[in-house]
């Protein structure tokens, strides 16, 4: 048989495939594209320009096994069918307008999601949009636009990652700017940081060695919420699953807590204790009463490194309010057996336990997630947090921030930052700025005060900062310029959005965006964005526990239909803008910097920081750049050690530098909160929350919801991928053909409900209602129901009280706070109710809705919302 | 060379990319002459079938990469007519040219592991990817994907044939697919003293089979968790001891993996 060789590429170009966003994620791809189309997207491999030895690659041992951190970038399911993103049928082809939304007439609010589009050029659009930018300015100032540009999304850089828009108004007065939150830590900046300081996380910054340090000494680790075979996959692809492997091979034990066997709950635990959502405080107090009146914590190291904790012990034993916290009372709580409680507090005092993180899940974004963020670090304490094999650790997020602190693994000598070319958003506080979780609370209510920045960057002081909108003198928003068009998919109380959204006071929505997806539907003007495929820029690949990587990107394919880049659409405003001369005199100037891509593209290379020895031209001919790791990992000092050694000498970042069982700032700042009070405890309930399975609600929607990270999107991206949505996890096909998001039900629930596998069932409560595909499974424990969130927005009734076919649970989440002083989001561990759906009946109530074009590879494809030309 | 996969189940996380490089590399594009497009949805070349094991508060999922085994007797060579042939390297491949209209190539799989693409009355399949590894690459397309190295893909010689299997479906035909650590069944419990609400430690747990003989045993740790693994699928009986007595149990894996529950040594049966 002779081989008969085919042409299989034309040219190969680099990409990080990561979706993050804000400049910093990893999965670094080879793309191949042949006959002008993306062909194929691989793992890059090192070896192409490096041998291990040079970039100090490594071999960890163990009883005989071996860990080595891989050669090959390893990319997750999401970044390899990439593709589709670029080809989906649901890209906007061309700038839109909403089709009874009229700049000098009738502006129909009260049909934005409801009315269809029709095809304008770019001439006209950006005419339009300049003339209401100088007459929103004029008539009301600038901080009456409210610019959305810090959400995840593609790793842009130059070619303009969310937020141009946010800086190209800074030239002209500025806007009223949307606050970058830290959304998935939530619990750990309004509660952790209070107790140990840790800024800018909440979670221990100090993960240098952890891996290396489990390894040689650790006996578990607890899994604690969190799913390191999903969550890391956007951000930095799949070391975590091999770590996870490697605990496994070497016989840590892996305990899982959490309500659903997550992903990797589901291949790596060796013990999974089923706990109930956002109920964890009440099991970790158990713990700690067990060790309180077991004796079984380590007394010397809280009397050295720790204050307070005669209150917190108090509170325990139910000295201050009459309620022993023992495994009986939280087994009403969270439903782990009082035995199983006690058996894990006596394992977890006797061995060397770390804890294991990924952000999200029911654990760290539910309500009062301040509390079971802060008893985590009760409890480390008490087990001697720093001692060889106990710390805490996580398995994202390796070099947030550019610290170099954060990463378990060996780490990069030099990790190359590509800032100087970014025209992305920015954690820089403006003058005008409404916290993310309120800004229906902005529009429909306003004025509004809260505390603090509420930056994720931003340190613990901040938070006792008081903040209004709007300020003295400014008008509210009237326009919204959103780049970040997820607001309802991925927030709190996403239909009381849809009500602030319609609502009259806003004049004007621009959206721009490569895809006809969930809030661009609600947009007035729809500016089409081109994907990374189809962009010139350059990255970095920071975060993939193996080795830092500096590339170009070259454009790998022609742009779809009328698509531009971000930058080049904000840059097409900025010119019209600047016809009217004033404010806006050399605006385009300004934005550019005075640069052309190659210039800019340039800078950034030559401010990355890698060695002076390694030129552009060396980039261009090689592709990639990658750095070795850092000299001395073996023997650096692991996580909290040298605390744990010498508090004095290593203090926490808390005021006393010690952990605060007592919080004294707490104390003297909101003296009257009851909810988020000085010392950790279980809260009930509040004014503002009736979650829990005692409140009077439980009886009309009894369950307690899990919407993890989505294991197969990064929040609400990518849910237009057919070969992810053919997958039995991702979609359950309903009776008529339509993918709906599964919905996970234990047997002995479905039971009680008359569910079956394949069944359309609702999930709802005061706030509406969103529809699913049930799966009848014993991956969730009962009394929780389990659905990621989200999915792609296909109201059927928008707004308060609304339905929603696509799934996005978001929308009836509450749409309050953390808590009154804590302006985190709650997506998660909340109260809904579940019935069988007759989809057929419904169909035939809302068929304008249900006709909407389909497509079955993609799902809703963009011409579903345009009108074609008469 | 003749060459092979290996697969292994405890280093599968269940995460596709094999199944969706092997989409990447093959739907709406030709790889001429081995393979004509795959449709955008509904064939998988590389289908990773998954289970779910077992019952709350044990449960594990099982993920199981199934492609062409690309036999070495191949039944759908013997039923291509001449369509189907093999490779020097041992892939076998349906000639997009020649096999039009042979739909009875997908009922000669007894794997299930050919698609019939109704656009172009095509059966299709896995091809190993052959035109890139014509094209120099050293493996197909799942297995440079694979990020946890549970695809392998390597010269027959280099497989440890005594702790590889191979699917029954194709066993009779020489396959050049092989497992590790494929799943069998468990059974698993937990054993506590409902007086006092305490798990019991060290309980001695026998599992015996269906004339008595003692096939394993095993204590309860530190959670009061015992579990058999890996066990074939039958009933068995179950009996645990304790100072607080002794309790027995029949347990049937036919079907399924079992936790047969939170065993109260203070109740009796």
């Amino acid at each position: 048989m002779t081989k008969a060789k085919t042409k299989t590429v034309d040219k190969t170009v680099m990409k990080n495939l990561g979706l993050c966003g804000c400049g910093m994620p990893a999965n670094a791809a080879a793309v191949d594209v042949k006959d002008g189309r993306v062909v194929r997207i691989r793992p890059l491999h090192y070896d192409q320009n490096y041998t291990k030895e040079e970039l100090r690659s490594y071999r960890l041992e163990k009883d005989g096994h071996v860990f080595e951190p891989g050669f090959k970038s390893l990319l997750p399911p999401l970044s390899l069918s990439y593709r589709n993103r670029t080809y989906s049928k649901n890209r906007v082809p061309y700038p839109l307008i909403r089709e009874d939304w009229d700049a000098d007439g009738e502006r129909n609010p009260q049909n934005r999601g409801i009315s269809g589009y029709r095809r304008i050029g770019w001439d006209e659009a950006t005419d339009i949009i300049a003339q209401e930018i100088r007459r929103i300015h004029d008539s009301y100032g600038p901080f009456s636009i409210y610019t959305q540009g810090e959400g995840h999304g593609e790793a842009k850089i130059a070619s303009g990652g969310h937020g141009c828009q946010i800086e190209m108004l800074e030239y002209c007065g500025g806007s009223t700017k949307q606050a970058r939150q830290p959304d998935s830590w939530e619990g750990w900046y309004w509660g952790a940081k209070h107790i140990w300081g840790m800024d800018p996380l909440g979670q221990n910054i100090h993960q240098n060695g952890v891996f290396r340090d489990i390894t040689e000494n650790g006996d578990a680790v607890l899994y604690w919420g969190a799913d390191p075979e999903t969550t890391p996959w956007g951000w930095g692809g799949q070391q975590a699953s091999r770590m996870c492997y490697w605990f496994n091979e070497i016989g840590i034990k892996s305990i899982f807590i959490c309500p659903d066997v997550n992903y990797a709950n589901a291949v790596h635990a060796d013990k999974w204790i089923p706990v109930l959502p956002n109920t964890d405080a009440a099991l970790q107090l158990a713990i700690a009463y067990v060790w309180i009146t077991e004796d079984l914590y380590d007394k010397d190291y809280i009397a050295t490194h720790a204050i307070g904790f005669d209150w917190f012990e108090q509170y325990v034993t139910g000295v201050l309010d009459g309620v022993p916290k023992t495994a009986e009372w939280a087994f009403e709580k969270c439903a782990v057996k009082p035995y199983t409680i006690k058996a894990f507090a006596r394992y977890w005092a006797k061995h060397a336990v770390s804890i294991a993180h990924c952000n999200g899940g029911g654990y760290i974004r539910s309500v009062f997630s301040h509390e079971p963020a802060r008893l985590e670090v009760a409890l480390l304490g008490m087990q001697g947090v720093g001692k060889p094999g106990a710390n805490q650790f996580k398995f994202i997020e390796w070099t947030l921030f550019g610290l170099d602190s954060f990463s378990p693994l060996p780490r990069s000598e030099t990790w190359p930052t590509i800032e100087a070319a970014f025209h992305g958003w920015n954690m820089n506080p403006n003058p005008s700025f409404i916290p993310k979780t309120r800004i229906h609370d902005a529009i429909l209510d306003g004025p509004i005060d809260w505390y603090g920045h509420v930056i994720c960057s931003f340190p613990r002081h901040d938070q006792f900062r008081h903040f209004e909108y709007p300020l003295p003198e400014a008008a509210p928003i009237r326009m919204i310029w959103s780049d970040t068009p997820c607001w309802a998919t991925c927030w709190n109380g996403g239909y009381r959005y849809q009500d602030a959204i319609r609502d009259a006071s806003i004049e004007f929505i621009l959206v721009q965006h490569p895809w006809m997806e969930n809030d661009t539907v609600f947009a007035d003007i729809v500016l089409p964005i081109r994907t990374m495929m189809e962009c010139r820029d350059i990255a970095t690949d920071n975060m993939a526990g193996q080795f830092a990587l500096l590339f170009l990107e070259e454009q790998a394919v022609e742009p779809i239909g009328e698509a531009v880049s971000d930058f080049k659409a904000v840059y097409r405003v900025a010119k019209k803008l600047e016809r009217y001369g004033g404010v806006y005199q050399g605006l385009t100037e300004k934005f550019t910097r005075g640069m052309t891509l190659d210039e800019s593209l340039r800078l950034a290379f030559e401010k990355s920081g890698i060695p002076a020895n390694f030129s552009y031209e060396d980039l261009q001919r090689q592709g990639f750049w990658a750095s070795p790791l850092a000299e001395g990992w073996e023997s650096e000092t692991a996580g909290l050690f040298n605390f744990y050694n010498d508090p004095e000498a290593h203090p926490l970042g808390t005021p006393s530098g010690k952990i605060e069982y007592y919080s004294v700032p707490l104390a003297e700042n909101f003296p009257d909160d009851d909810i988020r009070g000085p010392y950790p405890k279980w809260v009930e309930e509040s004014d503002e929350h009736q979650e829990r399975i005692s409140s009077e609600r439980a009886r009309y929607y009894p369950f307690l919801l899990v919407s993890n990270h989505p294991r197969w999107r990064v929040h609400a991206q990518c849910d237009d991928i057919p070969w992810l949505r053919e997958i039995q996890t991702c979609k359950v096909v309903g009776p008529d053909g339509y993918r709906y998001e599964p919905v996970w039900i234990n047997p002995q629930d479905a039971a009680k409900y008359d569910i079956a596998n394949g069944d359309v069932v609702k999930l709802f409560n005061e706030r509406g209602a969103v529809l699913g595909g049930a799966i009848v499974s014993e991956r969730i424990m009962p009394g929780a129901l389990y659905q990621d969130h989200g999915s792609r927005l296909d109201s059927i009734v928008a707004g308060t009280g609304g339905i929603d076919r696509g799934g996005a649970n978001n929308l009836i989440a509450p749409s309050h706070t953390t808590s009154k002083n804590a302006a985190g989001e709650v997506t998660n561990g909340f109260l809904v109710g579940i019935a069988k759906v007759d989809v057929g009946e419904l169909a035939a109530q809302y068929p304008d809705q249900f006709n909407r074009e389909y497509d079955p590879a993609f799902g809703l494809i963009a011409s579903a919302y345009i009108k074609e030309d008469e | 060379m003749t060459k092979a996969f290996l697969i292994d189940f405890n280093r599968c996380n269940g995460c596709r990319n094999c199944q969706i490089a092997c989409k990447d590399e093959h739907c709406e594009q030709a790889w001429l002459p081995y393979a004509e497009a795959q449709p955008i949805i509904g064939h998988y070349w590389m289908n990773v079938k998954e289970k779910t094991r077992g019952q709350v508060p044990v449960v594990k999922v099982s993920y199981q990469p199934t492609l062409c085994t690309h036999c070495q007797d191949a039944p759908c060579v013997a039923a291509g007519k001449g369509a189907v042939y093999q490779r020097e390297d041992g892939l076998v491949i349906i000639d997009p040219g020649k096999a039009v209209g042979l739909r009875e190539l997908v009922d000669a799989c007894p794997l299930g592991a050919i698609y019939y693409n109704e656009e172009l009355s095509l059966p299709q399949k896995c091809t190993g990817c052959a035109h890139l590894l014509d094209d120099g690459w050293s493996v197909p397309r799942c297995v440079d994907a694979c990020a946890t190295e549970a695809l392998l893909y390597l010269d027959v010689a280099e497989i440890d044939l005594s702790k590889a299997e191979t699917l029954e479906q194709t066993a009779a035909f020489g396959p050049r697919v092989y497992y590790l650590n494929r799943p069998r069944r468990f059974i698993a419990g937990l054993v506590f003293d409902g007086t006092i609400n305490e798990v019991l430690i060290g309980a001695r747990v026998e599992l015996l089979d269906g004339e008595g003989r003692v096939l394993s045993s095993v204590r309860t740790d530190d959670f009061g968790d015992f579990r058999f693994n890996q066990i074939e699928p039958a009933v068995y009986q179950l009996t645990v001891f304790s100072d607080l007595g002794t309790r027995t149990f029949n347990v049937d894996t036919r079907e399924q993996d079992r936790y047969v529950g939170d065993i109260d040594m203070t109740q009796s049966g």
